[in-house]
C-alpha cells in the first residue's frame, strides 16, 4: 500500500542560504593551501577540484529537491488534484522545472570552466577562472530563489496536510456551510475540529477515526460547499469537491432542515442535484440534522417534496449497487448533534453500507481464495464416545456471576506491582519467590535448603513421595517383625566363638592392609617408573616368594618349591665357551667334544686371521693396578657396583643417548648458497668432515633412522 | 547563459492551514474484552515468557512486576501464579509444556528450579523433568487437558511420558507444514487458533483430532507464531499488545470467552474479516 507522507521532504533553503551552504562546504571540504611555486599542473588541478566539487554539491542538493517533491501525475489522483487545487499544478511544475534547469546550467558552467582551467598558465589566472565559475553558479541559484521560496512554502503546507489514506474505509461528510458537519465528526471521533456559528469555519480537510465492528474507519470532514458554478468555487470548496470526486467513500450529505445555517432546504437540494454526479457508485446517506430545532415531520409540504426527491435520488445509488429498494431506512436519516439523538445510528448506517459495498467488491476479487481458510470455523466431528469437558474452576464461575450482579463492587487485591511501588519501585524491590509456596506447614516456606551436603547433590536424593514410601516400608517391616518375632537373629561380635573372632580380626587386618597398599600405589602411581615384574622385588616370581605366600595361606610350601626347582632349567655352564681353554692354537681339538653346533661353527671360523684379544685380567702398564689378581678384583667390584642399577633397569651413563633429535642449529635460519644439502643431510656432512671409526657408522645410521629420513640412510651408504 | 526568472509566486500560495491538525483516534471505546493485551518488557511475544493452564500459570521473572501483576490480577484468586526461570532463562513458555494434570520440563532445568516448581504448584500437578533431545518442549508440544499434538521427531519415551504425566492422547502432527506444532497453534478445551496458512481440510482434520472448534488466524498484528503471541486457558486469554481488535474478537469467539461462540465468526464478523484480510 502506498503511504503518502509529505512530512519527510527536506527543507528547501532560500537562495541566499543555499549559496552560503554550498560555498562554505567547498571551503571546508577541499584543500585550501596552494603556493605559486607549485607545478602548473598541480595548480590547475587544485582549482579544477574546487569548481567540480561546488558543481557536484549544487547538483546533489537540487536533485534531492526535484526527487522528493511528489510528481503530481504519479501519486493517487486524490492527492494529485488536492495539490493542484491548493498549489496550482502549473506553478508547481514550473518551479520544479526551473530547479531542473538551474541544475543543468550549473553543470554546463562547471564543464566550461574546467575546460578553460586546462589553459590557465599561472596561479592568478587559475584562481580568477575559479572565482568566475563559482560566481556564475551562484548567480544561477540567485535567479531561481523565488522558486525555492515557493517550494519551501509548499513543503511547509504539505507537511501539515492530514494523512488521508485514499484506499482505506472512509466516510465523507459534506454539505452546505454551517450545517453541523464538524459537530458530527467531533461526536463520533476524537478529532477536535473547531466548531463556530459562522460559515467556513472549516477551511481544509480534517480527519478523525472511528471504530465499527472491529474495523477502523477514517472520517473526513470537508469544508462547506456553496451551490455555484464549478469555475467560481474557491480553493476551500474545491478541497471538498476533490475529496468527493476521488475518494471511494460513504458520503453523508448533511441537510439542515431547520434552515438555521442561513440556507433554505431548496438551496441545499439544488446543491445536492448539482453535485450528485460526484455521488455515483458510492453509498450515499442524506442526513437531516438539527432535528432539535425542527423535526422532519414539521417541515412544509414543498420542502418535504424536495427531501423526498433527494431521497429518491439517493435510492438510485442503493439500487445501482444491487441493494434492495425496500430498505429506505438507511438512506434518509434524522439526527441532532446537539442532543446526540440519532448520531450513532447515522454512523452505523454509513459504516454498514460502506462495509457491504467493499465486501461485495472483494468477494469478486481473486485474492479472496487465498484467505478462504480464515473464514472457516472447523467444527469437530465426534470420533469416540469420550467426553472432554472444559475445566473452569468454580471460583471463576462464581466471580463471573458476581460481576454480573454488581459490576463495580469488588475488593481490589494487593498486587505485586503495588508492593513494588511501595518498596522502592522496579530494580529496588525484590520479591521473594518462596512467598506463595504450597507446603504442609507455612513455617517451612523460608527454610534454607542446602544444595550440596557431604559432597552430594541434595536434589539427587529428593523423592517427592519419600515420606509415603518410608511409611510403607515401615509398615512392611513392622509386619515382618511381627512374623519373625520369635527367632530373631542378630549379627554381632559378641555372639562369635574365639576362633571365629580371630578369623574375623585376620580378615579385617588383611583388608586394611590391602587398602593401604592400594592407596600407596595410587598416590605414587605417576612418579614411579614401570618396572618389569622380573625386576620388581615384591612381584617377581621366585621360589621364596611362592613359599612365603603359600605358608601365609597355611599350606606347606616345601613340595611346591621342590617341584618348581626340579622343573627349572639347570645352569648351562657349557653354553659359554671357556676362554682360558680356547685361546690357544689347539682350539680345534677342544671343539671336538663340544655338542653345540653353533659354537663349533664359530670356533672353526675363528682362525688365525683374527687377532687375539687381551684376556680381561691382564695388567696393562699405566692402569695403576699391581697385578692380575688386583685387576680382576677391581673388575668384579665395578661390575657389582652397577649390578643393582642394571637389575632395576635404570638408565645408566653407558646407555646410548641422543640428546636432541633435530639440533636446532642445523634446521633453522636462512640458508645461503650451498647450505641446503648440509641442512638436509646433517649426518652425511658429519661423516664426510671427519673420518671416524667404523662403529660410529652404526650409530649414524640409527640416528638417521630415528630422524625418519630414509634419504639420509641411503646417502650414507652411497658415500 | 540565460535563465528563466521565476514569477512572483505569492499570489498562488494556498490559504494558510491551522497550526495544529488533530488526527483523532476513536472516541467510541472498544468493547470490553475478556482477553487481556499486555507486553513483557516491551515485547509482544508474551507466550514466550509465560505458560498458562487451567491449574496454574508460570510467569518469567522480569525487571519489574508489571507483567507478573497483570496475570496476578486476573488469576491469582483462582490458580497459583508462579514466577520462575527454566534452565536459567526467561523463555519459559517455549521450554515447558503442561496442562492441569502435569508439567513437563526440559532436561536442562536445574534442580533448584524443579524444586521451586514442586513447592509452588499444588500436589495434583505432576512436575516431571524429561530427557528429551529437543529441549524446547513448548515449541514441540501443544496440548489441552485431553489431547496433545507433538513434533514428529520426539522420542518414543517422551511420547509415553506425555501421555502419562499430562494424561492426554498424543498425536504426532504438523500444522500447515510446520513441525513446531507448539509454536504455531494454541488450543484450550473449548477452542483453538492455528497458523493462518492451514488449509480447510487440515483444519477439519485437526479439529476432529482435538475435538474442539478451530480457526486459522493471527495474533500481534499479523504474526503467524500463534503460541508466542497468545496464551490461553478455558476462561481467560492473554495476548501481545500489538493484537488488533479484529484478531482479539476472533480469539474471543473461538475460545468462547465472554459468552461468544465460534459461530459468530461466520455470521456477524464475516464482513469485517473479509474487509481486513482481502
Amino acid at each position: 500500500m502506498v503511504q503518502y507522507n509529505f512530512k519527510k521532504i527536506t527543507v528547501v533553503p532560500t537562495g541566499k542560504d543555499f549559496i552560503d551552504i554550498i560555498l562554505s562546504r567547498t571551503q571546508r571540504r577541499t584543500p585550501t593551501q596552494v603556493h605559486k611555486g607549485y607545478a602548473i599542473s598541480r595548480l590547475r588541478q587544485f582549482y579544477m577540484r574546487k569548481v567540480k566539487f561546488t558543481q557536484q554539491n549544487f547538483h546533489d542538493k537540487l536533485s534531492t529537491i526535484i526527487e522528493e517533491f511528489p510528481r503530481l501525475d504519479d501519486i493517487h489522483p486524490f492527492y494529485g488534484d488536492l495539490l493542484h487545487v491548493l498549489y496550482n499544478k502549473d506553478h508547481y511544475k514550473l518551479a520544479l522545472g526551473q530547479i531542473n534547469t538551474a541544475r543543468n546550467l550549473i553543470g554546463k558552467i562547471a564543464k566550461d570552466y574546467v575546460k578553460l582551467l586546462k589553459y590557465g598558465d599561472s596561479l592568478y589566472r587559475c584562481k580568477s577562472l575559479k572565482v568566475a565559475a563559482l560566481g556564475r553558479m551562484c548567480t544561477v541559484i540567485k535567479r531561481v530563489s523565488p522558486s525555492l521560496a515557493y517550494l519551501e512554502q509548499i513543503r511547509q503546507h504539505m507537511a501539515r496536510l492530514p494523512s488521508i489514506d485514499p484506499n482505506t474505509r472512509t466516510i465523507l461528510i459534506c454539505g452546505y456551510p454551517n450545517v453541523g458537519k464538524s459537530s458530527f465528526i467531533n461526536k463520533i471521533t476524537r478529532a477536535d475540529v473547531d466548531v463556530q456559528p459562522y460559515a467556513f469555519t472549516t477551511k481544509s480537510l480534517f480527519v478523525g477515526h472511528t471504530d465499527y465492528k472491529y474495523l477502523r474507519y477514517q472520517v473526513i470532514d470537508t469544508p462547506g460547499i456553496l451551490d455555484r458554478p464549478f469555475e467560481d468555487r474557491n480553493i476551500i470548496e474545491m478541497c471538498s469537491i476533490t475529496a468527493l470526486a476521488h475518494l471511494r467513500a460513504a458520503v453523508l450529505f448533511f441537510l439542515d432542515i431547520s434552515g438555521s445555517c442561513g440556507y433554505s432546504i431548496a438551496q441545499q437540494a439544488a446543491l445536492f442535484h448539482s453535485i450528485k454526479s460526484l455521488f455515483m457508485n458510492k453509498p450515499l446517506i442524506i442526513v437531516c440534522n438539527k432535528t432539535d430545532l425542527q423535526p422532519l415531520e414539521g417541515i412544509s409540504e414543498d420542502d418535504k417534496k424536495l427531501v423526498m426527491e433527494m431521497k429518491a435520488e439517493a435510492m438510485k445509488t442503493v439500487i445501482g449497487q444491487g441493494g434492495e429498494a425496500t430498505d429506505d431506512d438507511s438512506v434518509l436519516l434524522t439526527m441532532s448533534t446537539l442532543t446526540e439523538d440519532g448520531v450513532i445510528a447515522v454512523k452505523n448506517a454509513a459504516c454498514e453500507r460502506l462495509l457491504n459495498q467493499r465486501v461485495e467488491l472483494k468477494m469478486k476479487s481473486k485474492k479472496l481464495n487465498d484467505c478462504l481458510n480464515r473464514f472457516h470455523v472447523a467444527m469437530p466431528k465426534p470420533r469416540d464416545q469420550k467426553d472432554r469437558p472444559p475445566c473452569i474452576p468454580q471460583a471463576v464461575l462464581e466471580a463471573k456471576a458476581k460481576k454480573a450482579e454488581e459490576t463495580a463492587e469488588k475488593e481490589k487485591r494487593k498486587l505485586e506491582r503495588d508492593l513494588e511501588n511501595e518498596n522502592g519501585g522496579a530494580g529496588v524491590y525484590s520479591a521473594s519467590l518462596k512467598k506463595h509456596y504450597i507446603l504442609a506447614d507455612d513455617e517451612w516456606k523460608e527454610d534454607v535448603m542446602p544444595e550440596i551436603l557431604d559432597g552430594h547433590n541434595v536434589y539427587d536424593f529428593i523423592d517427592p513421595d519419600i515420606l509415603m514410601r518410608l511409611e510403607e516400608l515401615e509398615r512392611e517391616e513392622g509386619a515382618l517383625q511381627g512374623l519373625e518375632a520369635d527367632d530373631d537373629f542378630e549379627m554381632d561380635g559378641a555372639e562369635l566363638t574365639p576362633e571365629e573372632q580371630a578369623a574375623l580380626a585376620e580378615i579385617r587386618k588383611k583388608k586394611s592392609l590391602l587398602i593401604q597398599q592400594h592407596r600407596i600405589k595410587k598416590s605414587t602411581a605417576e612418579s614411579r617408573p614401570t618396572v618389569p615384574r622380573k625386576f620388581d622385588k615384591d612381584k617377581q616370581f621366585t621360589a621364596e616368594r611362592m613359599g612365603r605366600q603359600l605358608s601365609s595361606l597355611g599350606l606347606d610350601p616345601s613340595m611346591a618349591i621342590d617341584r618348581a626347582r626340579s622343573r627349572s632349567r639347570g645352569r648351562k655352564r657349557e653354553r659359554s665357551p671357556d676362554r682360558g681353554g680356547n685361546d690357544g692354537l689347539d682350539s680345534m681339538e677342544v671343539d671336538g667334544d663340544q655338542q653345540n653346533k653353533k659354537l663349533r661353527v664359530r670356533s672353526r671360523s675363528a682362525s688365525r686371521s683374527r687377532s687375539k684379544s687381551r684376556p680381561p685380567g691382564e695388567v696393562v702398564p699405566g692402569e695403576g693396578l699391581k697385578d692380575t689378581a688386583q685387576k680382576k678384583k677391581a673388575i668384579k667390584m665395578a661390575k657389582r657396583s652397577s649390578k643393582k642399577r642394571n637389575k632395576d633397569a635404570r638408565r645408566g651413563e653407558a646407555d646410548r643417548v641422543i640428546p636432541t633429535l633435530k639440533p636446532k642449529h642445523l634446521f633453522s635460519g636462512k640458508r645461503s648458497t650451498g647450505k641446503t644439502d648440509r641442512q638436509k643431510f646433517p649426518l652425511l656432512w658429519i661423516h664426510i668432515q671427519q673420518p671416524v671409526a667404523s662403529h660410529v657408522w652404526g650409530s649414524c645410521i640409527r640416528y638417521a633412522v630415528q630422524l625418519q629420513q630414509p634419504a639420509i640412510v641411503e646417502n650414507l651408504f652411497v658415500c | 547563459m540565460e535563465n528563466k526568472i521565476a514569477p512572483d509566486c505569492s499570489d498562488f500560495l494556498p490559504p494558510p492551514l491551522p497550526d495544529l491538525i488533530v488526527f483523532g483516534s476513536c472516541r467510541v471505546p472498544s468493547p470490553i474484552i475478556m482477553a487481556t493485551r499486555l507486553q513483557y518488557e516491551n515485547n509482544c511475544e508474551i507466550g514466550v515468557f509465560s505458560k498458562l493452564t487451567n491449574a496454574y500459570c508460570l510467569v518469567a521473572i522480569g525487571g519489574s512486576e508489571n507483567f507478573y501483576s497483570t496475570f496476578e490480577a486476573e488469576l491469582a484468586d483462582v490458580i497459583p501464579v508462579v514466577k520462575t526461570s527454566i534452565a536459567g532463562t526467561r523463555i519459559i513458555g517455549r521450554l515447558c509444556a503442561g496442562n492441569k494434570n502435569g508439567l513437563l520440563l526440559p532436561h536442562n532445568t536445574t534442580d533448584q528450579e524443579l524444586q521451586h516448581l514442586r513447592n509452588s504448584l499444588p500436589d495434583s500437578v505432576v512436575v516431571q523433568r524429561i530427557d528429551e533431545r529437543l529441549s524446547a518442549l513448548g515449541n514441540c508440544i501443544a496440548c489441552n487437558d485431553h489431547v496433545a499434538l507433538t513434533h514428529p521427531d520426539l522420542d518414543r519415551e517422551t511420547e509415553e511420558m506425555i501421555a502419562d504425566v499430562l494424561g492426554v492422547e498424543v498425536f504426532r502432527q504438523t500444522i500447515a507444514g510446520n513441525i513446531l506444532v507448539g509454536s504455531f497453534c494454541t488450543f484450550s478445551n473449548r477452542g483453538g487458533l492455528v497458523h493462518p496458512h492451514t488449509s480447510i481440510e487440515d483444519l477439519d482434520e485437526l479439529s476432529t483430532l482435538l475435538q474442539v472448534p478451530l480457526v486459522a488466524g493471527t495474533v500481534n498484528r499479523g504474526s503467524e507464531v500463534i503460541a508466542a503471541g497468545l496464551t490461553v486457558n478455558d476462561w481467560t486469554a492473554f495476548c501481545g499488545s500489538d493484537t488488533t481488535a479484529t484478531e482479539l474478537s476472533v480469539i474471543e469467539s473461538v475460545f468462547k470467552l465472554r459468552e461468544a461462540q465460534p459461530s459468530a465468526l461466520v455470521d456477524e464478523m464475516r464482513k469485517s474479516l473479509i474487509d481486513s484480510y482481502v
